[in-house]
């Protein structure tokens, strides 16, 4: 057994190891056992530590970083910027999407790993905005992608947005998933 | 030229009167068929038009001997028979601003490019390419620049229904 | 070395809205540059085309977000010139105040920004904590935080509230202590002077030529600031100096910018001792005539320009935009040559980019 190991190549060792601990961990019983345990202590950890993409593209964008700023103080909640996509659970978008910029966006969703959710922030991102009917503006965010809170404002004050933020963690408590099965 | 004197002599006499005076009258005097409907729109703001052929050598000429170090801003607007091009070019010497207008027919709206006398043309004149559709002969990199490269049409005309 | 072109955008942290700048680099050293625009084009202009003028007045504001007040004045500037009205007296101090208010807090909006981006993160908390003084003063004249809606076509949409003067005057005393402080934290930092000085050196023929307005201009030693030199609104009879500075790289720009903070502080002072009493509005007419109206400010950014184009009836005919910071950033494949990888960041960020009103 162990000479048999000790002839595979890296690849050959990963794809094994991949195939052991899915049998063990997702497929069989031991995994829903583990999965059972920590699944409260998992998703309290998931939504009391929310972090959005460092992405600004209009007006609501400054809102945004009021939010973080003393006065409404957005980190008391766990709510961090980060500064690429790899590392975010939720699209926070801020503004019009215009019909050169949706593929980038569409983009940036498909690089945030799961579980991921999105935010649209402010009327423009809602449906348009003031900019409705405009030839090169897209009339909402839900043509691109799918939306899970709608903050309405234009712009949005900071308060709105910490609320929005607070119904997500809500979202979050109520659809408990294992890490592990995803059940 | 009576015609220009008078209206320029409206506006209230002061030191600086004599210098958009001197604008005008240089314009006048070496372009002497070409330019037209010149007046002080209000005090230090001056307007003139001219034919499109003398457009390139009458903007060298501002930059040269009459100081006009800037250009503000190059504004397409179309109406129902023809383009007209309104270049605002300012002076920080004189402190003065002149509006430039010249017109192309509907069919051929082609211009001499000004960026090699004012580097700031640049960009407005590839922006007047990409949403009205006016080209710009001799510029260096005529793209478009805030639609996406492969729009087919040219938006702020009257024809365009978005 | 081989040269290769790295992309930095749309979506960066370094970039303040969506632009994207892709830089040719040998190395760490960058030979050439080119912006990209566009991500933000909402079409105003042709937007614009089929409303009536009163409510181009929220459009107006949302062309650059950081200083909206100054948008939507100098709409109302250019509509008032095709339409030929006089303003009261009363409404142009209004204007001016808000105005003022407006620039202080938007250089302070730059400077939370600007030092984040260089990686001193109490800068924006100074920043905001400061800003929210003259965003609460804004917020009790118009009654909104961010784009305010406020300058009417004929003049404002109503007048000071209650106990304003007190509360300005508190304001202005508390912005000049913090400028002292702020002087202490800034220019007394090696590393803040190591990453500005000689950084990004824009020199004054070229800044001219390529149209570059505003702080940015000030910076390279050209004394020229329309409030002054082309005088528009109530500025003629106010007292203040406009600020400029003999280097031209990025600790000058940002020197421009803290004087001229200093400066409204003073020209706040002076409007609320002489506005006199009177109409703070009068109607104007539905309709402009044919013709045409410009309007010329001085936005924290640049120099700010409309061309009004009207035609008999309630809606205008073209509306033409100039952008400050459209025209700045066609200067940066000039600023940035020969620089490295990491002072584009200070480079970008002195020249204060807000791509609302590049995008327009």
């Amino acid at each position: 057994m162990l000479g048999q190991i000790a002839m595979f190549s890296s690849k050959d060792f990963l794809k094994w190891s991949d195939e052991v601990l899915e049998g063990i961990l997702r497929k069989s019983p031991i995994g829903a056992g583990i999965d059972a345990v920590t699944k409260d202590f998992f998703n309290w950890a998931t939504r009391n530590s929310v972090f959005f993409l460092h992405f600004g593209v209009m007006c609501c964008a400054l809102e945004m970083a009021v939010a973080s700023a003393p006065r409404f103080d957005a980190q008391r909640f766990g709510i961090i910027p980060r500064s690429t996509p790899r590392q975010v659970d939720v699209l926070l978008v801020n503004g019009p999407c215009s019909k050169k910029m949706k593929p980038a966006l569409r983009r940036l969703y498909d690089q945030m790993p799961e579980p991921k959710w999105v935010i649209a922030m402010g009327e423009c991102a809602i449906s348009g905005g003031p900019f409705w009917g405009s030839y090169s503006v897209v009339p909402g965010l839900n043509q691109i992608m799918p939306v899970d809170i709608y903050i309405p404002g234009c712009p949005a004050r900071p308060e709105a947005l910490i609320d929005g933020f607070i119904k997500l963690q809500k979202i979050i408590k109520e659809g408990k998933k294992g890490l592990l099965t995803g059940r | 030229m009576a015609e220009a004197e008078r209206d320029i002599e409206v506006a209230p006499s002061r030191v600086d009167g004599d210098l958009e005076e001197m604008v005008l009258r240089a314009l006048k005097d070496r372009f002497p068929g070409s330019v037209s409907d010149m007046k002080a729109l209000k005090p230090r703001i001056l307007r003139a038009r001219i034919e499109r052929a003398q457009l390139f050598d009458a903007c060298k000429m501002l930059r040269d001997s009459q100081n006009f170090e800037h250009i503000t801003m190059i504004s397409a607007v179309e109406y129902d028979n023809r383009f007209e091009l309104v270049y605002h070019i300012s002076s920080y010497k004189s402190r003065l601003m002149l509006e430039l207008i010249t017109t192309t027919p509907k069919d051929d709206p082609r211009v001499d490019s000004v960026t090699s006398i004012w580097g700031g043309a640049n960009w407005q004149e590839r922006e007047a390419y990409d949403l009205m559709g006016i080209l710009f002969s001799n510029h260096p990199k005529l793209e478009r620049i805030l639609l996406p490269k492969d729009t087919m049409y040219h938006p702020l005309r009257k024809d365009f229904r978005g | 070395m081989a040269e290769m072109w790295i992309s930095m955008g749309p979506q960066h942290p370094m970039t303040h809205g969506l632009w994207n700048l892709r830089i040719k680099v040998d190395g760490e050293t960058i030979t050439d540059s080119e912006p990209e625009l566009g991500y933000l084009h909402r079409g105003i202009e042709k937007l614009c085309e089929n409303r009536t003028y009163t409510q181009i007045i929220p459009i107006a504001d949302r062309l650059c977000y950081g200083s909206s007040i100054t948008w939507s004045h100098l709409y109302c500037l250019a509509v008032e010139d095709l339409m030929g009205i006089q303003v009261p007296e009363r409404a142009e101090y209004i204007r001016v105040l808000a105005i003022e208010m407006q620039r202080i807090a938007s250089h302070l909006m730059w400077l939370a920004a600007y030092s984040v981006d260089l990686g001193m993160y109490a800068g924006l908390v100074y920043g905001m904590r400061d800003r929210e003084v003259f965003i609460d003063l804004l917020m009790n004249m118009s009654g909104s935080r961010l784009t305010y809606n406020f300058p009417r076509i004929g003049g404002v949409a109503h007048d000071l509230p209650q106990n304003f003067e007190r509360d300005a005057l508190r304001a202005c005393d508390y912005m000049e202590k913090r400028l002292k402080e702020y002087e202490d934290i800034y220019d007394h930092s090696s590393v803040f002077m190591m990453r500005n000085q000689d950084i990004g050196v824009l020199k004054m023929e070229d800044a001219i030529n390529l149209g570059v307005t505003g702080p940015a201009l000030r910076g390279s030693g050209v004394k020229y600031d329309l409030r002054k030199d082309m005088p528009y609104s109530i500025y003629p009879e106010l007292d203040f100096e406009p600020r400029w500075h003999r280097d031209c790289d990025c600790y000058a720009r940002y020197r421009v910018r803290m004087d001229e903070m200093w400066e409204s502080c003073k020209i706040i002072r002076e409007g609320l001792k002489k506005i006199p009493k009177g109409k703070h509005r009068i109607l104007a007419p539905r309709t402009a005539p044919e013709g045409t109206g410009i309007g010329r400010v001085e936005d924290p950014r640049g120099e700010g320009m409309i061309y009004v184009v009207g035609d008999g009836s309630d809606r205008p005919y073209r509306l033409k935009i100039r952008s400050p910071i459209f025209i700045s950033v066609s200067a940066a494949p000039k600023i940035l040559l020969g620089y490295k990888v990491a002072d584009v960041v200070a480079i970008m960020g002195s020249l204060d980019m807000c791509i609302g009103e590049t995008d327009r």
